[in-house]
């Protein structure tokens, strides 16, 4: 066992290695001429407005829950679909029974919307005198995904 | 191998995580499959009561030695799934006045049952935890029900938080049991105490275990959680909490420690004795200074918490059927008394403090009278099933030899008889205005039989302890 | 001190040394991030113990799932960088008392077996189909147990996540 986990240990290493060389030669040959535009978000774009952490919808949160309930489902099925075969029939009723009663969670937090992607209605921006107003106030409620 | 034998010996908790899921079920498919969704709850909620009293089997196991069935597990399945046939009846109105999302409160409550008969017919330590986890984690939800209100939000988190702390306990000494004896069966583990080479990491273990459960039936000094998720949860929710959630605790904590308490685990018991008179003292004092019935309640909840503990330390038949008595009283007057206390709160949760009572025997007397009774019963007064229940713990404590823990037993009830007496004292000679309650005709259908019980009981207790003492 | 020990040594240095920067850090993002490697490193001392299984669910669930989920956590949480979130120390003494009671018991439960654990790790081929057996027969009652609880917590999660009606 531990020679196969070996090879994935060997693996880690070898992608670690690959990672730090290309780093370490970049930094061995590029030239060093350093200004402050290089520093910015954008070196050839806009300055950025407001900070990068924006608040995240709580959609992400719900789905990553659920989605952590059906990993730990997951982790159960890898035993059994080593087994199933020796074990026969008992065995496959169990696993369905298993599935069944999570798959009810799964009809249930379907039906109940718990899924949907509830968009806010897009805003529409007013204008007035044929200036468009922007409307600032929205930066500060911006929502990543919605 | 498991069989179709399995599944039978185990009915009310087939019985109650089936119906559980088609609960679910309906609740998913019919947009207004309410009434059908209370209606199999409450059925099947019914049936596994009642074939849990009128079923009792012989005692075996189950599931390759995972599960206890017959006698005491299928005593105290019914007495669970008792009370949660009460908590839904005491709720339909409640809960679907505050929140549109019965369908969830009847399958957590269900599903809750299931944990508790887990608990009580645990052969493993590993069921134990699983019905453990089953019924927190209903709890933690049902806590913060109605998720509009600040105060259920904090009680779900406060509750989850500690819970989650105190399990975190339990787990760790179910770990050093394994550790010291390599098996996580429970008969197993106490059968090997006594040949360990070395009892310290078995010791460390049980004290482990002791604390996770002790958090759970809300012994001082564990109680810290009590008094804010009693009063922020709903109310019928807490009534729910604080009896069957109790009786899961102790039936299971009677299950690990009884047997052996006696002869072997000799410091565990001295312990106990002494956190038993703690709770019982401690409880009872903080009971005294409190304005709100909910806060009352829920400190009153800990000092009965301390008077079961003392059936726990006698260790002896009188002890443990007393505890299964105790419960089953406790769940009934406790019951009653939150369901009382839902009906006449305002829908903000507000009118439950004790000068909200002044009166009370004026604009509604039934309610009133009934709310007198289960105080009455509360504080040990005979004819009702509270005064036995008292009785036959502090029997069997005194039987044991533990005659200070009765009597301190009986002077922390003394100190019981101001706060529990103040209220049926405002009700009857105080002066007081009210909004009359609209009729709820299911809650004060469960609210009288629960009185009725209680009387019953008190009358005849020999019919639960004359069943019970088969069990030990 | 042969390859083993050296591979036992550095996850134990990656797993130690990122809890101690979890702990530490003072920012929440790098702490989170730090908590990664800390995962990772048991996933690794699980490999090195035989436990093939637990090495490959600690990466499954614990850093695809519970990780994420708190990376949500910290994201979801408005503006992080303007709140002054506490990082300080509270509570030394209680905090003390706890981790030396924890300490010395397994330091306790170190000392008491190491005579009785053979060095060399005994070459078991897998963990996993053992312990699908189990599961499928004298575990089958847990087994099933625990969908319900996973569906518990299921409707838990979702139900006080959702927006109110």
């Amino acid at each position: 066992m531990l020679t196969e986990f070996g090879r994935v240990l060997i693996f880690f290493i070898i992608g670690a290695v690959f990672v730090a060389g290309g780093l370490v030669t970049a930094w061995l040959i590029r030239p060093n001429r350093p200004y402050p535009s290089k520093l910015t978000t954008y070196e050839c774009g806009e300055v950025p407005i407001g900070d990068t952490r924006v608040r995240f919808n709580i959609r992400f949160y719900v789905i990553a829950l659920i989605f952590l309930i059906f990993d730990v489902e997951v982790v159960f099925l890898f035993p059994w679909a080593l087994v199933y075969s020796q074990l026969g029939w008992f065995a496959f009723v169990e696993m369905v029974i298993f599935i069944v009663i999570l798959f009810v969670g799964y009809a249930y937090v379907w039906r109940k919307g718990d899924l949907d992607w509830d968009r806010p209605a897009p805003k529409i921006p007013t204008f007035e005198k044929g200036v468009g107003v922007r409307e600032d106030h929205l930066l500060e409620e911006q929502v990543v995904g919605s | 191998m498991t069989g179709v034998e399995d599944l039978l010996q185990t009915t009310p908790l087939l019985i109650v995580s089936i119906s559980g899921l088609v609960v679910l079920v309906i609740d998913s498919i019919f947009r207004n499959g309410e009434r059908l969704a209370f209606w199999l709850a409450a059925t099947s909620l019914l049936a596994s009561g009642l074939h849990g009293l009128y079923g009792i089997g012989e005692t075996g196991t189950a599931f390759s030695g995972m599960l206890t069935t017959g006698g005491y597990a299928d005593f105290c399945a019914a007495l669970f799934s008792l009370a949660g046939f009460l908590t839904l009846l005491l709720s339909r109105d409640y809960i679907g006045s505050r929140t549109t999302d019965r369908g969830e409160y009847y399958v957590l409550i269900l599903f809750a049952v299931a944990g508790m008969i887990l608990m009580a017919s645990a052969a493993d330590l590993v069921v134990l935890f699983l019905g453990l986890e089953m019924m927190s984690l209903c709890f933690y939800v049902l806590a913060g029900f109605t998720r509009t209100s600040f105060a259920g939000n904090e009680a779900s988190l406060k509750y989850f938080l500690l819970g989650a702390f105190a399990t975190g306990f339990l787990l760790y000494g179910i770990a050093f049991l394994y550790g010291a004896v390599g098996s996580t069966n429970i008969d197993l583990i106490l059968s090997s105490a006594s040949h360990l080479r070395d009892q310290t990491f078995f010791l460390i273990g049980l004290s482990l275990l002791l604390i996770g459960f002790l958090f759970k039936v809300a012994a001082v000094p564990f109680h810290m959680w009590v008094p804010d998720v009693y009063e922020g949860a709903p109310t019928t929710v807490t009534g729910f909490m604080s009896t069957g959630g109790k009786a899961a605790a102790f039936s299971a904590l009677l299950l690990v420690f009884a047997p052996r308490l006696a002869s072997q685990i000799g410091p565990v018991r001295e312990v106990i004795a002494v956190i038993a008179a703690v709770t019982m003292i401690g409880g009872n004092i903080l009971a005294l200074s409190q304005e709100n019935i909910k806060r009352m309640l829920a400190y009153s909840s800990v000092a009965h918490a301390g008077y079961l503990l003392t059936g726990v330390v006698a260790a002896n038949g009188s002890g443990s059927t007393g505890i299964l008595f105790y419960l089953a009283a406790y769940t009934l007057m406790n019951c009653g008394a939150f369901g009382v206390v839902a009906l006449l709160e305002s829908r903000e949760g507000g009118r439950t403090s004790f000068q909200d009572y002044s009166g009370l025997s004026k604009s509604s007397p039934v309610l009133a009278g009934l709310m007198a009774l289960f105080m009455f019963s509360l504080t040990g007064i005979p004819p009702f099933a509270g005064f036995f229940a008292k009785y036959a713990v502090f029997s069997g404590a005194v039987a044991a030899g533990y005659t200070w823990l009765a009597i301190i037993g009986v002077l922390a009830s003394l100190i019981s008889v101001y706060y529990y007496l103040r209220l049926v004292v405002l009700m009857y000679f105080s002066e007081g205005e009210h909004p009359v309650p609209a009729p709820v005709p299911l809650a004060y259908a469960a609210l009288l039989a629960a009185a009725g019980a209680v009387l019953f009981l008190g009358l005849f207790p020999s019919t639960i302890l004359d069943l019970t003492a088969t069990f030990f | 001190m042969d390859l083993f020990d050296i591979v036992f040594y550095c996850f134990a240095l990656i797993a130690v040394g990122s809890a101690v920067v979890v702990v530490f850090s003072r920012n929440i993002m790098y702490a989170a991030f730090a908590l990664l490697f800390a995962f990772f490193g048991i996933a690794g001392l699980y490999v090195l113990l035989q436990a093939d299984f637990l090495a490959v669910t600690q990466i499954l669930i614990y850093i695809g799932g519970i990780l994420v989920l708190m990376l949500f956590g910290v994201m979801l949480t408005n503006r992080v960088v303007d709140v002054d979130i506490k990082t300080g120390t509270l509570q030394i003494v209680p905090a003390a008392i706890l981790a030396a009671v924890v300490g010395g018991s397994l330091s306790g439960v170190f000392y008491s077996t190491w005579s009785t654990v053979s060095g060399t790790p005994s070459d078991v081929a897998t963990t996993t189909p053992a312990i699908g057996e189990m599961l499928m027969t004298s575990y089958i009652l847990p087994f099933e147990i625990a969908s319900i609880i996973l569906l518990v917590a299921l409707i838990g999660a979702a139900m006080i996540a959702r927006r109110k009606t």
